[in-house]
């Protein structure tokens, strides 16, 4: 029973130091700056953190996998953009305009995953190329303008609370669940570890690579644009490079949170505690008057710092 | 006490990775001008040994002495330094770089801080005369073929004028002239006091060759002395520390059932116009040289690579549904074909992860669309555990596990999906002694509860005494195919390098 | 010509081995411009051509050094603003032109090697390891100058990026320096670590060494490059060198380097970092908007890579 007691506390244990890491900035920072530790203020870097940690599910996912997903900062932008332009009358509760985004986000997502999986491409260069092209696309869409959106289900996420915690906290906690469930309770989910330790020795196991990878970015397209519907939520306006912080975010929360860059380990519970961690330091720094250079600098350092625990590289 | 002029030794060195130890006490001492042959079966230690003669590994316990002197910290650099040369077989060449670049690696002759070209270009021209290198110094190493690179190797091994060099499977991917080649020159630095350590599997180039030999069996030297008075049972007595006939289960076949397999100009981009039948319950052995189209056949088999086919039956199908060869992995494993590929590492198994996931991800590939039940997945591989003797916390990676479990999980695995047909590519490569009987053992008994068994090997006694009939391949096509009995180890090989063989009907 | 000179000749010939394509293209493009724009033939445009084209080439050239070695640097932009950000500060004070120079060369060398420490020695993941230090850079660079300021001696403004053919000269000082770099056992290692790690180890190569050495002429070359930025602007600005990152990476794979290592000369990502600068040149002149240049660039990557793996996914779907 120790062995395998043991071994789960090996294989979260590097999820568990961000964990340790964001209790640690929330005592400190408690103590020592008034307002900071007040209920309505954590809750609040947990609803920022929410957007990130959305983001940071299909980022964890293809990371695991083996890939990365650069073009989700464009995702989200282009689902924010999106949203008002296929909003229509019929549609009262939002639900609609709502679907129709998120399916152009899925979208994208499969072009991904198509050239990723079935043509070989690598993930970096793919969804890099993709990000490129969105982006000009956007501009030429939507010029430099903010578009102001107007929809009921979004209305509804970014004012109501349930029990005092916010709707969009708990939409990233079902979102949470579920994928948790997926990576270490199902099958499926088990072969993207796969995949991601040896995709040959994966291939030749049977394990349906093109179907997973492609399932993979498609996920990741629609966790971006969810997170785009989030940040839509709280700002009510959606504009282009709205998304843009949130890509290296993601991958700095993946990263703090244990997971390995190189694949084949890790969990999405890491990730949860680094878009927390992200998102504290930024209050932080924020709240005591620092500027964004100390942001960046703080950002860089503390990734560097867990180099130690995710992972090196065994070959020469 | 390590003779006085010994140019290279190793003294009581033993080395174990992972917690499993590779080689246990071993000492080899390396005389200047006589060729020292290495022997043992893949997997005893003969490549660790080799690292730590040179410097690329450090032994757990034990020294490296160098011209008498133990070295303490040896490193290839230094070693290249002192005059120890290795040709080994996964090659240090580097693609992009010229023929003459890579022959002074890490050796240069310098002047002023440069490379000096002028030196390099005549170093280059002598070597390659004695190899008969005649492609361009400037040609990019990554363009040409692998028999050549391997030239280019013992080329590097050359320049830095060694006074102890090490072969490991030089003559593997040589063709006939270029292995004569080699053995006039080795005979030459010899005569001139080098010391040369030669690693082969083929016993009789041993005994013509070399003058005394080192035997390692299973980590620990189990012979050491003069190559006088042995023949080649004696060698292998001395290798497998039995007779040869006690490793093998005795011979019962099992064939006889309907076709599951079958077809007819089969083709990859390697083997060409090849038709066979594979019946329920036979062991189907695959021969022939490294290289001619048998690996690729098996891939093709299997979908891992582009096959054709004019006609391709498989009985799993219902009435035998297909006309074609499997397009992907993935079609093959629905049909009931398995495969264990050669490099278990690489290709074979997950190795940071658990014995149990690996044992479970061909389950899991097959059918994804379950969740995850513990208790059923622990039944599965405590089964699988105990029908192939696979002992200890099953949590462990599988990187801990020596080469013959590992090569049991890779099996293994394969078995909760009920194959019908297994493609075995050099099962047991790297794998010790007893794991190699209990593996012959599982696959009489796979045989015998109706299984096909496709095995690939390079281990001509396991061809013969194991399987029903041998296809042996020469230059990507069947050269001969022979029934168990037939299948001597001399006619194998005969069929292997192409010597035309007397028609079926002949034999007894 | 002695038989050294000789084979040192030819085998750098055989690096052109696959670039013809490239380079066809590129004398295209550059046939198309001088059609468009004949006046880029004077001596004043192509000056001012080839200052705009500089810092671009020698980012390139600092992403191939390392990607040759097989790793990666998405440092590159946050460096070259540091690098500006440092030489502006440096020179109006003790230092002086010829000390601010020195300090900016040196300060990028300094990084090289923290970086080449992270990834070289510890081993970790470059693609990491110059992630976190983009921000690092990124962060100082703020720190130091929040908005663009400081001062660059006029002087060397009209040296570097004035009416002189330094900026021509120093290209060529590049290609020489690099030459000569491969000339030397250090240089050989390197890409010999590129293709075959384990193998370069065993044939006594210090792979650490190796690695380190070119993270170390790349962040050198990334600080050359936020220094003439400087010069250029006469000032120094944290957020230049943003979009650097990509157009490096887009230069190098056009060129032909591979990510595994090993793999391209720094001739193709020259060559290819002028292709981008013509292609944006005739973009502007054109009158396409700036978004162009990033579809552009994102269907370079992808035209780039993708050919080679989607002709191949078409053979084996046949």
């Amino acid at each position: 029973m120790t062995g395998a007691l043991r071994r789960f506390a090996a294989s979260y244990a590097r999820s568990l130091v961000a964990y340790g890491v964001v209790a640690l900035l929330w005592v400190v920072a408690s103590w020592s700056l008034p307002g900071f530790g007040v209920y309505p203020h954590l809750r609040y870097i947990v609803e920022l953190a929410a957007v990130i940690g959305l983001v940071g599910v299909g980022q964890t996912i293809a990371v695991i996998g083996g890939g990365i997903d650069l073009a989700v900062s464009a995702i989200i932008t282009v689902t924010a953009l999106v949203l008002p332009m296929v909003s229509f009358e019929a549609d009262v509760s939002g639900l609609g305009a709502i679907a129709l985004s998120l399916a152009v986000a899925c979208a994208i997502g499969a072009v991904n995953g198509l050239g990723i999986g079935y043509l070989g491409l690598p993930p970096l260069i793919m969804t890099l190329a993709m990000a490129t092209i969105l982006q000009g696309l956007l501009v030429l869409i939507a010029g430099g303008s903010a578009i102001s959106v107007s929809n009921a289900t979004l209305d509804w996420i970014g004012t109501t609370h349930v029990l005092t915690i916010s709707a969009s906290i708990l939409i990233w906690l079902a979102v949470a669940a579920v994928c948790l469930f997926w990576l270490h309770g199902t099958r499926s989910g088990a072969l993207i570890f796969a995949i991601g330790t040896n995709p040959l020795a994966s291939r030749l196991s049977g394990v349906p690579i093109r179907r997973l990878t492609l399932a993979t970015y498609v996920i990741s397209g629609l966790c971006a644009g969810l997170a785009g519907l989030l940040l839509l939520s709280m700002n009510g306006q959606g504009y282009v490079g709205i998304g843009d912080p949130y890509l290296l975010s993601s991958i700095a929360a993946v990263v703090l949170g244990g997971t390995s860059i190189l694949g084949g380990g890790g969990s999405y519970l890491g990730t949860i505690a680094g878009a927390v961690l992200l998102v504290s330091m930024t209050a932080l720094i924020t709240v005591i008057n620092a500027s964004e250079g100390w942001r960046s600098l703080i950002l860089g350092g503390l990734i560097l710092g867990m180099l130690p625990l995710s992972g090196r590289d065994p070959s020469r | 006490m390590t003779a006085p002029h010994a140019v290279l030794a190793a003294r009581n060195v033993s080395k174990a990775f992972f917690g499993n130890p590779v080689l246990r006490d071993v000492s080899i001492e390396l005389l200047p001008g006589r060729i020292h042959a290495l022997l043992g079966e893949n997997g005893a230690g003969k490549s660790t040994l080799i690292n730590l003669l040179s410097g690329a590994l450090a032994p757990d316990r034990g020294e490296i002495l160098v011209g008498g002197q133990p070295i303490a910290g040896l490193t290839p650099r230094e070693a290249h330094r002192r005059g120890v040369a290795v040709v080994q077989q996964e090659l240090s060449l580097a693609a992009h770089l010229s023929i003459a670049e890579n022959i002074g690696l890490g050796s240069y002759a310098r002047r002023g801080g440069l490379i000096d070209f002028g030196r390099l270009a005549a170093s280059v021209e002598t070597i390659g005369a004695k190899l008969g290198l005649i492609e361009s110094p400037d040609t990019p190493v990554g363009q040409l073929p692998l028999g050549r690179r391997q030239i280019v190797e013992i080329a590097k091994a050359l320049y830095i004028k060694p006074r102890v060099l090490i072969l490991d499977e030089p003559t593997s991917s040589l063709a006939a002239p270029d292995v004569a080649m080699l053995m006039r020159l080795v005979r030459e630095l010899r005569d001139e006091g080098v010391a040369i350590l030669y690693i082969s599997h083929r016993l009789n180039e041993i005994l013509d060759f070399c003058e005394h030999v080192t035997v390692l069996k299973d980590g620990a030297v189990s012979a050491d002395r003069p190559l006088a008075g042995l023949d080649p049972d004696g060698l292998v007595r001395l290798m497998v520390g039995r007779d040869p006939q006690n490793l093998f289960p005795p011979y019962v076949s099992h064939a006889g059932g309907d076709i599951v397999l079958q077809a007819r100009g089969f083709r990859t981009s390697a083997a060409h116009d090849v038709d066979f039948e594979l019946r329920h319950g036979e062991i189907l052995g695959i021969g022939g040289l490294v290289g001619h189209g048998q690996e690729d056949f098996m891939m093709g088999l299997y979908g891992a690579v582009p096959a054709a086919a004019d006609e391709f039956r498989v009985s799993t199908l219902g009435r035998q549904a297909r006309d074609a060869p499997f397009s992907k992995v993935a079609e093959a494993a629905a049909a009931g074909v398995a495969y264990v590929p050669a490099d278990r590492r690489k290709e074979g198994l997950l190795l940071p992860h658990t014995i149990d996931f690996n044992l479970l991800l061909p389950l899991f590939a097959r059918h994804p669309g379950e969740r995850r039940r513990r208790a059923q997945e622990t039944s599965i591989t405590e089964r699988l555990a105990r029908r192939f003797g696979l002992k200890g916390d099953r949590g462990r990676a599988a990187q801990a596990l020596s080469g013959g479990n590992q090569q049991k999980v890779a099996l293994a695995k394969w078995l909760p999906l009920e194959p019908a047909v297994l493609l075995l590519n050099d099962p047991t490569r790297g794998v010790d002694v007893e794991t190699k009987r209990e593996i012959y053992a599982a696959l009489q008994e796979m045989a015998a509860e109706g299984k096909a068994v496709v095995l690939l090997s390079t281990d001509t006694p396991e061809l013969v005494h194991l399987c029903e009939r041998v296809m042996v391949f020469h230059n990507g096509r069947v050269a001969a195919v022979l029934r168990h009995g037939q299948a001597t180890e001399e006619a194998i090989v005969a069929a292997a390098v192409g010597v035309r063989k007397a028609p079926e009907s002949e034999a007894t | 010509m002695s038989s050294g000179a000789r084979l040192y000749g030819r085998i750098q010939w055989r690096r052109n081995d696959g670039l013809g394509g490239l380079f066809v293209v590129l004398a295209l493009f550059a046939f198309v411009y001088v059609i468009l724009f004949p006046g880029i033939l004077g001596l004043n445009a192509a000056s001012k051509f080839v200052q705009g084209w500089f810092p671009t080439a020698l980012v390139a050239a600092a992403e191939t050094i390392v990607m040759l070695t097989g790793g990666i640097d998405l440092s590159v932009g946050a460096m070259v603003s540091l690098g500006s950000v440092v030489a502006a500060s440096t020179m109006q004070g003790p230092l002086g032109l010829f000390g601010g120079v020195l300090a900016t060369l040196a300060l990028g060398g300094v990084v090289g090697a923290a970086v080449g420490a992270f990834v070289a020695i510890g081993r970790y993941p470059a693609i990491i390891v110059t992630l976190a230090f983009s921000f690092v850079l990124r962060g100082v660079a703020l720190l130091l100058m929040p908005r663009p300021g400081g001062f660059v001696p006029a002087s060397l403004s009209d040296f570097l990026a004035g009416v002189y053919p330094t900026t021509a000269a120093l290209l060529v000082l590049l290609v020489v320096l690099w030459k000569l770099f491969q000339a030397t056992p250090l240089g050989a290692g390197l890409i010999a670590v590129g293709d075959n790690a384990e193998g370069a180890y065993r044939s006594g190569v210090n792979v650490a060494a190796a690695r380190l050495s070119a993270y170390v002429a790349s962040g050198a070359l990334q600080a050359c490059a936020g220094l003439y930025m400087a010069a250029q602007t006469g000032s120094g600005d944290p957020l230049i060198g943003e979009p650097m990152t990509l157009a490096a990476i887009s230069a190098a794979v056009l060129g032909g380097v591979g990510f595994l290592g090993g793999q391209g000369a720094m001739r193709g990502a020259l060559a290819g970092s002028l292709l981008m600068s013509i292609l944006i040149n005739v973009m502007f002149f054109l009158r396409l908007p700036l978004v162009a240049q990033y579809i552009m660039q994102g269907l370079i990557i992808v035209v780039t890579i993708a050919l080679p793996s989607v002709r191949a996914a078409f053979r084996r779907m046949r």
